[in-house]
């Protein structure tokens, strides 16, 4: 398993023997997963190796087939949606194209699990920590404009940033940086690993992305055919035989030895 | 959208509304003043407190109820042209009255009521008939949803016509002047009948209004904040259907109100349902009990049903929403 810390402590999410199953076929598992808190850990994959099923078993919004998952010990079906929410947030791909909503408002969004229902209007502290977020994050000059005319890039801030002020322990991203030019992947990557490693926050994301995986992943987990087949450092996932077995493509490393980050490269004959 | 100008919006539709209250049942084709009613004149205690007075806060309730029933199936839908009836409600109500109308003795109390009772029967059948078309085992799905809308809507407008075409020229005039919708009444039967209804279903959907703005950036993001989108859904499918089917029962089919209202709305409240819920409860009062003063003034001493007037302000609206769609 991992080599990151296996402390006494319940790991803050345990997956045992989880599997997903749709139209007969399995789609995830059966596997093992422990997400340790503190830690950044991003799920690479080929397309439809069952990343963005597992990303939903992670987050509580897909039930499992068989076998169950635990937040710190207590099983999941032992919390209610909304409990689970003050402890999981999700930034999912897939969003409306049209959201009718200044950045302000859809941050304040997050603050959902914290709401009473007759409540009348958010309360200081939803909006202190809305401004933290908007802040964390850094697109507090952004606050009152529309969300539809933000770049890209901004928007999956947003989105992270709503994230962030459900103030849940836990982040868990699909895909974040896809559609992205390489300026706003490298600022999605800079925001996720600085929310990681200030301390607060546990990230995990799904994503195909070897170039982001690699600049911000404390740990690596390879996923194939809805299994686990590699869990490790980015020095003991990111090597070419690994990634070739994964992807069935050619890369060659380049950065340091602890950090190494992935290029594709064309074979010979296919030039 | 800046929290300062909400506000004023807000509190300039709630004076507007009771302005509406106080002035709107001075107003009408025979002049009547409060001091006729304090001096005991029998004629304008009739004309203000049984016939304009009851008529205002029908409209007061009916128009708010069709705004909010719009916002909600707006947000649901995430479709700017759905309103109240786009599940069939209507037609449906319009079925059951048409039969009433065909079959039962409308001279008779009993056949009066029958065509309200109909009517409303004819509308909860219609939204369970939609509903039940577009039941899965994961859930409802709003595309079907909307797709049986139109289907049963289209068929029962096709059994109206059949059901016209074996009437009589009296029977027809009936069937045709209740599709028109109108709000007049006599006395306050109508208006009690109605108000638990609205009350009860604009009290569930303000107490959603939370729920709502998480469908806004999707139902993905909303259930994995807690929302139960599913239940969400039936819930207020539910309640408006309930709500509207009273209401259409009584006052027949008012079309656009539950379009338009909500869409000039927005502009100025923008879409955040803690103010538009409200706002449109305010502004949809407000907005019919213009239209029923118009509708019953404009042609005096002959009194337009206020469903005809709002149907012909709704064909210009929709096309002033398909040019500023063009331009943004």
């Amino acid at each position: 398993m991992s080599a990151a810390g296996q402390g006494a402590a319940a790991p803050l999410v345990a997956a045992r023997g989880v599997a997903w199953e749709a139209g007969g076929r399995c789609v995830v598992g059966p596997l093992d997963l422990e997400v340790t808190a503190g830690e950044c850990l991003v799920i690479v994959g080929p397309n439809g190796a069952g990343k963005t099923s597992l990303i939903r078993l992670l987050t509580g919004l897909l039930e499992p087939s068989a076998g169950g998952l635990a937040w710190r010990g207590t099983a999941y079906g032992e919390h209610s949606r909304r409990d689970l929410a003050r402890r999981i947030a999700y930034v999912p791909q897939i969003r409306p194209a049209r959201v009718p909503l200044t950045v302000e408002e859809v941050v304040l969004l997050g603050r959902h699990p914290h709401l009473g229902r007759f409540q009348l209007a958010p309360r200081p502290e939803d909006h202190e920590a809305v401004a933290e977020a908007l802040d964390r994050v850094g697109i507090g000059a952004l606050r009152q404009r529309p969300v539809d005319e933000l770049s890209g890039g901004e928007r999956q801030s947003v989105y992270i940033a709503a994230a962030f002020a459900q103030q849940a322990e836990l982040l868990v991203l699909d895909e974040p940086t896809t559609h992205l030019d390489p300026r706003h992947q490298g600022e999605v990557a800079s925001l996720l690993a600085r929310l990681a490693r200030g301390g607060d926050r546990t990230v995990v994301a799904a994503s195909h992305d070897l170039t982001f995986a690699a600049l911000v992943a404390d740990r690596l987990v390879a996923l194939a055919e809805g299994r686990v087949v590699a869990d490790g450092t980015p020095a003991e996932i990111l090597r070419p035989e690994v990634l070739e077995s994964l992807f069935g493509s050619r890369f060659e490393l380049v950065g340091s030895a602890e950090r190494p980050v992935p290029v594709l490269v064309l074979d010979e004959e296919a030039r | 959208m800046s929290g300062g100008r909400r506000r004023t919006v807000l509190v300039a539709l709630a004076v507007a509304w009771l302005a509406v209250l106080l002035l709107a049942p001075l107003v009408g084709s025979q002049p009547v003043s409060v001091g006729d009613v304090i001096s005991g004149d029998p004629a304008a205690t009739t004309i203000l407190l049984r016939l304009r007075l009851p008529r205002v806060l029908l409209a007061l309730l009916a128009g708010g109820a069709l705004a909010v029933a719009g916002v909600g199936f707006q947000t649901l839908f995430r479709n700017p042209l759905a309103e109240p009836y786009t599940l069939g409600v209507a037609t449906g109500a319009a079925l059951g009255a048409v039969i009433a109308l065909r079959f039962a003795d409308p001279s008779s109390l009993a056949g009066f009521a029958g065509v309200a009772v109909a009517s409303f029967a004819g509308a909860l059948g219609a939204t369970a008939l939609v509903v039940g078309l577009a039941w899965r085992k994961s859930g409802i799905e709003s595309g079907t949803l909307l797709l049986a809308g139109v289907a049963v809507s289209l068929s029962a407008s096709a059994i109206i016509l059949f059901i016209q075409y074996l009437s009589d020229a009296t029977q027809t005039f009936r069937m045709v002047r209740w599709m028109m919708g109108g709000l007049a009444v006599v006395g306050y039967g109508d208006v009690l009948w109605v108000a638990p209804w609205v009350v009860a279903g604009v009290g569930v959907l303000l107490a959603l209004r939370w729920d709502l703005n998480q469908l806004l950036t999707g139902e993905e993001l909303a259930a994995s904040r807690g929302v139960d989108v599913s239940r969400l859904r039936l819930v207020l499918l539910g309640v408006t259907s309930l709500m509207v089917g009273a209401l259409v029962a009584v006052t027949g089919p008012i079309g656009f109100v539950g379009l338009m209202v909500p869409h000039l709305l927005r502009g100025a409240v923008g879409h955040d349902h803690l103010w538009l819920a409200p706002a449109a409860f305010l502004g949809g009062g407000a907005f019919l009990v213009v239209c029923d003063l118009v509708a019953r003034t404009v042609m005096a001493p002959a009194q337009l049903p206020v469903g005809v007037l709002t149907a012909l302000l709704g064909g210009p609206f929709f096309l002033w929403l398909l040019l500023g769609r063009r331009r943004g």
